[in-house]
């Protein structure tokens, strides 16, 4: 959904807008909104722990049965230990669209703000229930209720209820009830499997799920490290478009064009903002707020056209690197081989970006024809449109598995992890990702890395298994041998005989951990 | 009561002393940390030669190492010290195992775990053709027959004739078998010959032309000694040929079938076979003669001028159309070194011109008197044999 688009619905109000357009957020049926809901309230959970570096502990319920006669109605509550909400703030941030403080851009799962207050909606349109939120902020002391709804013609929030009460412990966080019409039995697969790739992308989170038939998971942390929690950077100006441009003009405090250009972007100094507003041949002193229309397409056309802007910084993205990956990989997959590659950030129309991609092989992987792929943007893991995406083309296709010793079907996982301020969706579902040339570029890049370091794997391991079964191949023969001459010779014994034959074979197979001929053979009769 | 002979007790406890000493050459090697290797001559047909001058199939000069950390021949290894350990214990115990006890003897399943940790069966050996593979290599690498360790076969050949010999503690009288015939012993190197009153032998492919001029008084009338191999010669029928051969001077002749199968009979009784080739020194009869049927006697040979013992209607009747394998066989057959002689080669060219074979018995339907009388007789006075 751009803003583009936004523009030409302005009569309506976003929260009338996205109701009658609520497939575009992910609440096409009642499956799909449990589904989406439960998600949307456990990114925003994990947004509030790793990106200021918070170890997550998320606890979420679903409960059915929760109202009588209304079996449909599932109540779902999400808890966090994240830096909680200012009061103030909790009310726009639950219930008002395209609420949002700020236009800097720093990657974090949710980006505009849009995918909760989806979920509060849908809530109170299926169900007439508002939200119940309690949160704390960390210096706080004490926790904040609030039950919230949307006024859907005029976008803004309609509190119920507020309460507030004194903290006894040092909690800080975030807790979310919402009430919503869902379909359990049919979103549980999907549902278990978001916990479990949400797992598999951030190990160092511990998740307690409790489902409507009580049946509970606990993915337990497995690693205290942490990816670096990224910075908030100003636009680069080949990502900026004329609607991003507006809410610049409307929200800055700088006075002069030129003023404007150095402190609202990245990549422009004082040479370069002389330079650009030649091009644009206005003055450098005009008050950006007077500019008109013409003037800011204008704008918009220079800046993106414009080649002499230094590269966008990475500084704002927060990739997992390779140590997470794996350890992620091996918790959850439980393979017997794991390798993991982060690449260098990269850049495609203006939007810095890095692939990282991990790779799972053996183990308790089942083999498949195709690996299984495990994709995610901005840590998120994507689950539908599988086949339209980048990484499925760059691993099915791209990648002749069989160069890299791989024989199908293959006990192999495949994870892309894609981290842009903007990641290139396909369609509106925001479920699979664009083939940018570049970025099907470095995937495949990063595919190929730790395809090799699987090669080797797999060369290796062969080699040994060959070994092991050259090994077995005499070892089972030791005992009729150690038989056969003691009973021809008489004054050598048996058992001498075997140690000697078994010392022989471990002398030329160096790889060969048997510790007896007992290891190998089970009996002879 | 004494209830086995002395001969066997001499041969078992020379057969143990050997089995000792040279396994005990493995043991040795096992202890000071040597990979233990056993090295025989290779028994396959490129490394069986043809000896010229002796006119024999030896084995050459190519070995093989069965080494125990080889992984293509640890088996082997292992089944050679299994079947020398069965066969030491049977000497021990005062046994005589045939080829098939060794068998069932040594044949046991191991079980083992396999590199992925299932447990996996394999047996010693499956078939006898395993095992029997596994005595000639040992025979090879004790320098010992199964003679010699007491393992006998099947008695197939006979022999009658006017000879005594002594078999075990007892005197046999080869002329008193009534209207049977002596059963040439599984070991003939235990045999003794006493006396004999013969001028040559001659050895009859098919029992049944033997039984036939047994009883018509064959070998009284013409002073011979009569044998069957009743087919492929076994080695006992061999090794008793050769040694009349070698220690009573007696020339021998051999009366087949016409056809490739029958010369080859006499070619294993001449130079030895190719998979027993390790034995032929002491198997193969290399002064053997072969007096029929020849495809000249048969068709006759202009060349030599020699008229055929068959008239135009019998052989109409008695001839056996060759079939296909049987021109193949006969085709090697004339490629193989020792059948490379004129005589020979003017033969088995006759057989592939009139693609023609005939058996023995059909002499006997032109008359017993016909073979036992005339055609026998009448070669070994003209010379009419082939070396």
């Amino acid at each position: 959904m751009s803003v583009q688009q936004l523009e030409r619905f302005r009569s309506l109000s976003p929260a009338e807008f996205f109701y009658r357009n609520k497939e575009i957020a992910g609440f096409s049926n009642p499956a799909r909104a449990l589904y989406q809901s439960i998600r949307e309230l456990v990114e925003n959970a994990l947004d509030a722990t790793d990106s200021y570096g918070i170890l997550p502990v998320i606890k979420v319920s679903i409960d059915s049965g929760v109202i009588p006669d209304k079996p449909e109605v599932y109540l779902i509550s999400v808890e966090d230990n994240g830096i909680g909400i200012p009061p103030d703030n909790i009310p726009q941030a639950f219930a008002q669209l395209l609420y949002s403080s700020k236009y800097v851009l720093r990657q974090t799962r949710g980006m505009f703000g849009i995918g909760v207050k989806m979920a509060v909606l849908y809530s109170q349109i299926t169900t007439g229930k508002p939200v119940e939120v309690l949160s704390s902020t960390i210096n706080s002391s004490r926790i904040y209720m609030f039950r919230l709804s949307i006024d859907i013609k005029s976008n803004k929030p309609v509190i119920h209820h507020k309460a507030s009460f004194k903290k006894s412990n040092d909690w800080h966080g975030t807790i979310v009830k919402l009430f919503i019409e869902g379909d359990w039995n049919r979103a549980k697969s999907k549902v278990y499997e978001y916990f479990k790739r949400t797992a598999i992308i951030a190990p160092y989170a511990t998740i307690i799920l409790k489902d409507p038939t009580d049946n509970v998971v606990y993915f337990k942390r497995s690693t205290t490290l942490m990816p670096r929690p990224p910075k908030e950077v100003k636009p680069h100006p080949h990502g900026v478009d004329i609607e991003l441009l507006k809410m610049l003009i409307s929200n800055t405090t700088t006075t002069t064009l030129k003023e404007f250009l150095m402190e609202e972007f990245q990549g422009i100094g004082e040479v370069t903002s002389k330079t650009i507003i030649e091009l644009l041949k206005l003055d450098p002193n005009k008050d950006p707020k007077g500019l008109s229309n013409d003037e800011i397409e204008l704008l918009a056309k220079v800046l993106k056209e414009f080649n002499n802007f230094k590269p966008p910084r990475p500084d704002s993205l927060s990739y997992l690197g390779e140590e997470i990956i794996k350890i992620g990989l091996e918790s959850i997959l439980k393979p017997e081989f794991v390798a993991a590659n982060t690449r260098k950030p990269g850049v495609y129309e203006g939007h810095a970006f890095i692939v990282e991609v991990g790779l799972a092989y053996g183990g308790n992987i089942p083999p498949s024809e195709e690996p299984l792929l495990l994709r995610f943007a901005n840590k998120i893991p994507l689950l539908y449109d599988e086949r339209s995406d980048v990484s499925w083309k760059v691993v099915n296709q791209n990648i002749d598995w069989s160069l890299y010793e791989v024989e199908k079907p293959a006990p192999l996982a495949v994870l892309v992890h894609i981290c842009s301020t903007k990641i290139p969706y396909k369609g509106v579902g925001k479920e699979s990702i664009a083939d940018v040339p570049e970025i099907e570029n470095e995937i495949e890049k990063g595919v190929r890395e730790v395809a090799r370091e699987l090669k080797s794997y797999i060369v290796r391991k062969r080699k040994e298994r060959e070994e092991v079964e050259k090994a077995v191949g005499i070892i089972k023969y030791i005992p009729d041998i150690a038989k056969s001459l003691s009973s021809i010779v008489n004054d050598v014994q048996y058992n001498s005989l075997s140690n000697e034959l078994f010392k022989l074979v471990l002398k030329k197979f160096k790889n060969v951990k048997f510790k007896s001929v007992d290891d190998v053979v089970v009996s002879v009769e | 009561m004494k209830l086995t002979s002395s001969v066997d007790v001499k041969v078992r406890k020379k057969a143990l002393e050997v089995l000792r000493d040279r396994f005990k050459e493995l043991v040795n090697q096992i202890l000071a940390g040597e990979n233990p290797t056993i090295v025989i001559p290779k028994r396959t047909l490129s490394n069986t030669v043809y000896d010229e001058g002796r006119k024999l199939l030896l084995l050459g000069p190519d070995t093989l190492s069965r080494s125990f950390l080889d992984v293509r021949e640890s088996k082997k290894f292992m089944q050679t010290v299994l079947m020398a350990s069965i066969i030491y214990n049977a000497l021990t115990n005062d046994e005589y195992p045939t080829i098939r006890d060794l068998f069932y003897r040594g044949k046991h399943t191991i079980r083992y775990r396999g590199p992925e940790g299932k447990v996996l069966g394999e047996n010693t050996w499956d078939s006898q053709r395993e095992s029997d593979s596994i005595i000639r290599d040992l025979e090879v690498f004790i320098n010992m027959l199964r003679e010699e360790l007491l393992i006998l076969s099947k008695e197939k050949g006979k022999v009658v004739g006017n000879m005594r010999i002594r078999s075990g503690d007892d005197v046999i009288d080869l002329s008193k078998m009534g209207h049977g015939a002596y059963s040439i012993e599984p070991t003939p190197d235990l045999i003794e010959f006493l006396d004999v009153d013969a001028e040559y032998v001659l050895i009859v492919e098919k029992d049944a032309v033997f039984q036939q001029l047994h009883r018509a008084g064959f070998w009284r009338k013409y002073k011979a000694l009569l044998i069957t191999s009743a087919g492929q010669p076994d080695r006992a029928t061999r090794r008793f040929v050769r040694r009349l051969s070698e220690e009573l001077k007696l020339p021998i002749y051999i009366l087949t079938d016409s056809d490739p199968y029958g010369w080859y009979i006499y070619s294993v009784f001449k130079i030895g076979s190719i998979t027993l080739s390790y034995e032929s020194e002491r198997l193969a009869t290399p002064w053997l003669r072969f007096l029929g049927v020849m495809p000249s006697d048969i068709f006759g040979d202009v060349n030599i001028k020699k008229k055929p013992y068959l008239s135009e209607s019998e052989r109409r009747n008695y001839i056996i159309k060759a079939k296909e394998r049987d021109i193949k066989r006969a085709k090697e057959l004339i490629n193989y070194k020792w059948f490379q002689t004129s005589r020979w080669k003017a033969e088995i060219n006759i057989f592939l011109e009139k693609e023609a074979k005939l058996e023995i018995e059909a002499l006997t339907s032109k008359g017993l008197k016909f073979l036992m009388d005339e055609y026998i007789p009448r070669k070994i006075e003209v010379k009419d044999w082939m070396d």
